[in-house]
């Protein structure tokens, strides 16, 4: 019996460990100072850089952030305090939907209501798009991590006469924020290595962006898309290189989440 | 019939009393019309079998009941002539005059002993330095607790025992400076030892407060209490004070349920 | 159902029933013995030694009860009254053997007395020992029906013991072992009634919750 596990144990790793391990060999290569900042070349210009890539996917990323955090904590509080209403159920049900949801589908929704409208690509475009995608994300794990809270506290905060939305806002959020923070770690992950809905709201460029509004911003993955299936050798490598520093970022946030819930099993083992 | 116990006319005023008091979760009716006065800086223990309402009678008084979502509330309930549940008063305002404590100790797990014992206040937005030192010490002297922990202020409130995180919770809804303390078997999940600090200092309480504890232990009710409430299936069976409910109760029922020949 | 404390009460009963039978026993013995001029002071020495020990073995057991159990209502006041009520037999005992004793020191001298001072022991000793046939019955079937014909009986064994008391005062001068024995005998007497009007107390107490007074 423990040999079986041990076998789907190793089978389940095999994998990402044979990916990080091809990403490493062929990205490390590439990968300097220049490589982080300058601008991209040609298709056979080693000097050229991913800069814009990852300026864009940060600037986006960001721009997604503020939407969805503020929404997505503001559902997830609704879903976990107001848990009986019908309201909550019915849209609790729609959430749960979305966050499985083919984000190419919801590019393609983007792109028509923004980009078709505006007649450019843009980064709030591409920041809204992914925001589709974290709102669910953030929803779920603060629904998640409040209804973890014990009503206890929420009683023993409403018997000292405090008011509902301050013992939301000062007990239950603040007893419930390692989770909180949690799913908003995910969520930038998650956004991070998206590339669909980047291809139809974003699409692809050259420089540094200078406005968010009108062009077409870069992202990692998107470059990682266009030079890895360009065919040349040059550009390919940069894909890998590109690919590497996307692990590395997603291995970050992921080490992140890993560390603050460290943290916080050690507090809970006190009590 | 309510069976009182013959000394009932010299009861002290009531603090609070219910007037056909009736309560439910869903559709499940868990008081049916209870009648009974509360007196004034006296221990009160309610007690009686599983499921005969008493926590539910005692949640209705400070108005946490209706917080269960499917639960409802009829009937009246008097604090110093005034009906809480008029449609006109606000439940926070009543719920400051009338403190709990719970069944398992909740100190909030992300604040110290300090801030657990004024977080009625500073919630509240009290934030002069000086009356929250005041009280803080004050409320935790009450709660017999101050010597336990004087020495650190500052550790987390979960970091104590679980009896001195009961008198924590003890400390903090006295800090709020309530008319009333109700008290929902609060010690039922510690040891004898916690227990009995816990009783000292409820024991203390009555100069200043009127105490209200729900209890399924009968010695405890015996020890602490001044007068008895026993409910049975959501009504009141039998009120009068202990020593009379526990040398000659009035009803069969409480005679059966305190001797132990229920079942 | 069956509670831990049962077995411990129904133990503690057959103690105290125990003891009230050995107390009639004790007293009939005694009484009818000196009146009869027979001399059962040996048994009855025995049987208030007994008494002595039971009334002891009576107060550890309640006591250990109420440690054991925190007996509430009826179950306390049983406890607390059986406590009470094996003194009152154990004192039984002690008179009916004071009486014995009178008996065995004055013996044979009986016949010297006067008519009337028999007569009267006679119809006391009646009514006495019927009192305490009474509160041993009361106690075993916890009935406080019979207490106003004990209050009334009670009564008379008082009115009787003072008028007793008068003539022979009035008879003055004239000291014999007679009048000291016979003195000596109505005093315990009476002495036995106000026993019995204890354990009517205790059983009104058990049966109601009521302590009243009756004595």
């Amino acid at each position: 019996m423990t040999i079986l596990i041990l076998v789907a144990v190793v089978l389940a790793i095999v994998p990402l460990v044979f990916i990080l391990g091809e990403v490493l060999v062929r990205g490390a290569g590439v990968i300097n100072l220049g490589f982080f900042i300058h601008l991209p070349g040609g298709p056979n210009d080693k000097s050229g850089g991913i800069g814009p890539a990852i300026a864009g996917s940060f600037i986006m990323v960001g721009i997604a952030g503020l939407f969805s955090i503020p929404i997505g904590i503001g559902a997830g509080i609704f879903f976990a305090e107001w848990s009986s209403s019908k309201i909550s159920t019915v849209s609790g049900f729609m959430n749960d939907v979305l966050t499985g949801f083919p984000t190419m589908v919801l590019g393609l929704f983007v792109f028509i209501i923004i980009v078709l409208s505006t007649h450019e690509f843009s980064a709030v475009a591409g920041g809204f798009a992914l925001s589709l995608i974290m709102i669910p994300i953030i929803a779920r794990t603060t629904t998640e991590s409040l209804k973890l809270v014990p009503t206890t506290l929420r009683e023993a905060s409403m018997a000292l006469g405090v008011p509902r939305w301050k013992t939301i806002l000062r007990i239950v959020i603040s007893t419930g924020k390692t989770g909180l923070l949690t799913g908003i770690v995910l969520a930038i992950a998650r956004a991070t290595g998206e590339t669909a809905p980047l291809l139809l709201t974003a699409a692809a460029s050259t420089h540094y962006i200078t406005s968010i509004v009108n062009q077409p911003t870069a992202s990692l993955t998107v470059l990682i898309y266009n030079y890895g299936t360009s065919g040349f050798p040059v550009w390919e490598a940069q894909a890998w290189g590109a690919a590497l520093v996307l692990i590395l970022v997603m291995l970050g946030l992921n080490l992140l989440v890993k560390l603050t819930i460290g943290r916080n099993l050690t507090e809970a083992r006190m009590e | 019939m309510t069976k009182l116990s013959k000394r009932f006319i010299e009861l002290p005023p009531a603090k609070v009393e219910t007037i056909n008091l009736r309560a439910t979760y869903g559709k499940v009716q868990a008081l049916k019309g209870i009648n009974i006065k509360f007196p004034e800086n006296q221990v009160t223990a309610v007690m009686g079998p599983s499921g005969c309402g008493k926590s539910t009678l005692i949640r209705c008084l400070n108005r946490i009941h209706e917080l269960t979502p499917g639960a409802k509330v009829e009937g009246q309930v008097i604090l110093d002539g005034l009906n809480i549940y008029d449609p006109k008063v606000d439940p926070v305002v009543i719920r400051k005059r009338i403190g709990m404590v719970f069944q398992k100790p909740n100190p909030f797990p992300t604040m110290s002993i300090y801030d657990n014992a004024v977080a009625g206040l500073k919630l509240n937005g009290l934030r002069d330095k000086k009356k929250l030192d005041e009280l803080a010490e004050k409320s935790l002297r009450m709660a017999f607790l101050w010597d336990e922990v004087k020495g650190d202020l500052k550790k987390p409130g979960t970091a104590l025992s679980g009896g001195q995180q009961q008198r924590l919770c003890i400390a903090r809804a006295l800090a709020v400076e309530p008319e009333i303390i109700l008290m929902d078997e609060p010690c039922s999940a510690l040891d004898p030892i916690a227990t009995a600090k816990v009783e000292e200092s409820i024991f203390q309480l009555k100069k200043e407060f009127t105490v209200i504890i729900v209890t399924h232990n009968l010695q405890q009710a015996a020890r602490i209490s001044d007068y008895t409430a026993f409910m049975y299936l959501g009504k009141l069976e039998e009120f009068g004070e202990t020593t009379t409910v526990f040398e000659k109760p009035q009803s069969e029922l409480t005679e059966k349920y305190i001797t132990g020949k229920f079942g | 159902m069956q509670r831990l404390l049962d077995s411990g009460l129904e133990e503690l009963t057959v103690m105290v029933y125990r003891m009230g039978g050995l107390a009639e026993k004790a007293l009939s013995l005694s009484i009818n013995g000196f009146i009869e001029g027979k001399d059962f002071s040996q048994d009855v020495h025995e049987l208030s030694e007994n008494l002595v020990n039971k009334s002891v073995e009576v107060e550890e057991k309640c006591f250990g009860l109420i440690a054991k159990y925190q007996p509430v209502a009826s179950d306390l006041r049983i406890i607390n009254s059986y406590m009470k009520v094996a003194y009152d037999f154990e004192r039984y005992g002690r008179y009916g053997w004071d009486i014995s004793f009178i008996g065995t020191r004055f013996n044979g001298k009986n016949e010297k007395c006067d008519k009337w001072i028999f007569d009267y022991i006679r119809k006391l000793a009646a009514k006495v020992l019927e009192m305490v046939r009474v509160s041993i019955d009361s106690l075993r079937k916890l009935n406080p029906e019979l207490v106003k014909t004990m209050t009334e009986q009670e009564n008379s064994v008082d009115k009787a013991y003072f008028e007793f008391l008068d003539k022979l005062v009035a008879q003055a001068g004239v000291t014999n072992d007679c009048t000291i024995s016979s003195l000596l005998v109505v005093r315990y007497l009476e002495r036995i009634a106000d026993h019995a009007m204890h354990i009517m107390e205790a059983v009104v107490y058990i049966a109601t919750g009521e302590k009243i007074t009756l004595r």
